[in-house]
């Protein structure tokens, strides 16, 4: 038993963000595929968004290294972590923010024009009220 | 039918989340370990980042360096395309009638007397309305914004950039609106000049870009930059002066764009209670 729980722990340790990145991925297409409303669509849009960032800034991690800022008396490239995902991922969160401007936008234009964001409602199937 | 629909509902998460636990412990078993150091993402390009960009731009702060140098050109039409989710947002809802009263101003309450009879007054304040919000608010803004300035001007040194800076001066902005007191409001400010300033930020950068063009240099060469004599330190300090640059432009545009699509969207929003 205490065997078994070692290596989970091992796993957790080792790679055990991956599983909350990977839930976070399946929340946001989970939602975005099954929520009429479409506030919640982009929502669940913005955690995909999250949970790609937070898969791509954990593989800039290196155990002990310091900030990637230039050091006088650190010049070794191990002892800085990887400096490329947070250059990148900087953009894509500028990106997200757009993206939920311009779809906050939208909605409101649907709601002007339907009088409501509900999927249901506005295609007339699935058993609306 | 509804009852069916739930149940697919319950079914599909379950299904999402066993797949999802049996994927991770699948892609997880190839997926390099959180921290190694022989990691393929670890040991090609960061590694050339991290030892040639002090020679190559003089900034100390990596990440700037090859955001603002390295990958210039992809980070200047970032900054173009937030320009336009601005102006897409300005568009698609420019037609739309503004809200007229807005809840921090003249409100009508109702409330009944000690005989019963019905009391409606118009009050300045909204309802929920609170001393202890407006006065952490007024102390928290100035500070906020210093920060801003200071995140500004160290993106090139140490921790900063441009576009947390905006973020942040942006924040200072939201508090400001969304404070429910009437006097600290920093004025009305239209959505439309917000976007010009947003085209000027994204201009300063291009602006920067262009300019050595005419001094014998590249686009975005900040060696060729005619600062001479302005700045002390030769190339290192004409690359800091473009970088300052570059930023300043990313921050005046990013601030701008969240400000405008904040505007937009809360100056045509019917809230229940309004």
């Amino acid at each position: 038993m205490t065997e078994i729980l070692d290596k989970l722990e091992f796993f957790l340790a080792d790679r055990g963000i991956y599983m909350l990145t990977f839930v976070l991925l399946a929340i946001g297409i989970y939602g975005m595929v099954v929520c009429s409303n479409y506030m919640k669509k982009l929502m669940c849009m913005n955690i995909l968004q999250v949970s790609i960032i937070f898969f791509f800034l954990t593989f800039g991690q290196k155990e002990g290294g310091t900030l990637p800022v230039a050091l006088a008396e650190v010049l070794q490239a191990e002892e800085y972590i990887n400096p490329v995902p947070h250059a990148l991922m900087l953009t894509a969160i500028v990106v997200s923010l757009g993206v939920t401007g311009v779809g906050l936008a939208l909605l409101m234009k649907i709601r002007d024009i339907y009088g409501t964001i509900e999927e249901d409602e506005i295609t007339g199937k699935g058993g609306g009220k | 039918m509804m009852d069916r629909k739930a149940k697919m509902k319950t079914a599909g998460l379950v299904l999402v989340i066993l797949l999802t636990i049996a994927g991770g412990l699948k892609v997880g078993s190839f997926l390099p370990v959180i921290g190694a150091h022989e990691t393929p993402a670890n040991i090609y390009l960061s590694n050339y980042y991290i030892e040639n960009a002090i020679q190559h731009t003089h900034a100390a702060n990596i990440v700037t360096a090859v955001l603002a140098d390295y990958r210039g050109f992809d980070t200047l039409f970032e900054t173009c395309v937030l320009f336009l989710s601005g102006v897409g947002t300005l568009m698609v809802l420019f037609s739309k009638a503004k809200v007229k009263r807005r809840l921090p101003k003249f409100r009508k309450t109702e409330s009944h007397s000690e005989t019963g009879e019905m009391i409606s007054e118009f009050t300045q304040r909204g309802s929920y309305s609170s001393g202890i919000l407006d006065a952490s608010f007024r102390i928290i803004m100035p500070i906020v914004m210093i920060y801003a300035i200071y995140v500004l001007f160290h993106g090139e040194l140490s921790l900063g950039g441009g576009f947390q800076a905006g973020a942040l001066l942006a924040c200072a902005y939201l508090m400001d609106r969304i404070s429910p007191s009437f006097e600290s409001r920093m004025g009305e400010i239209k959505e439309e000049n917000m976007l010009i300033v947003a085209g000027l930020g994204t201009f300063l950068y291009a602006f920067t870009g262009i300019l050595p063009m005419f001094f014998g240099g590249n686009f975005l060469e900040y060696a060729k930059l005619p600062f001479c004599a302005l700045v002390h330190g030769g190339v290192a300090g004409l690359h800091a002066a473009g970088i300052l640059m570059i930023e300043i432009g990313v921050t005046v545009c990013v601030m701008a764009v969240i400000m405008t699509i904040l505007e937009v969207v809360l100056e045509r929003t019917d809230f229940d209670d309004d």
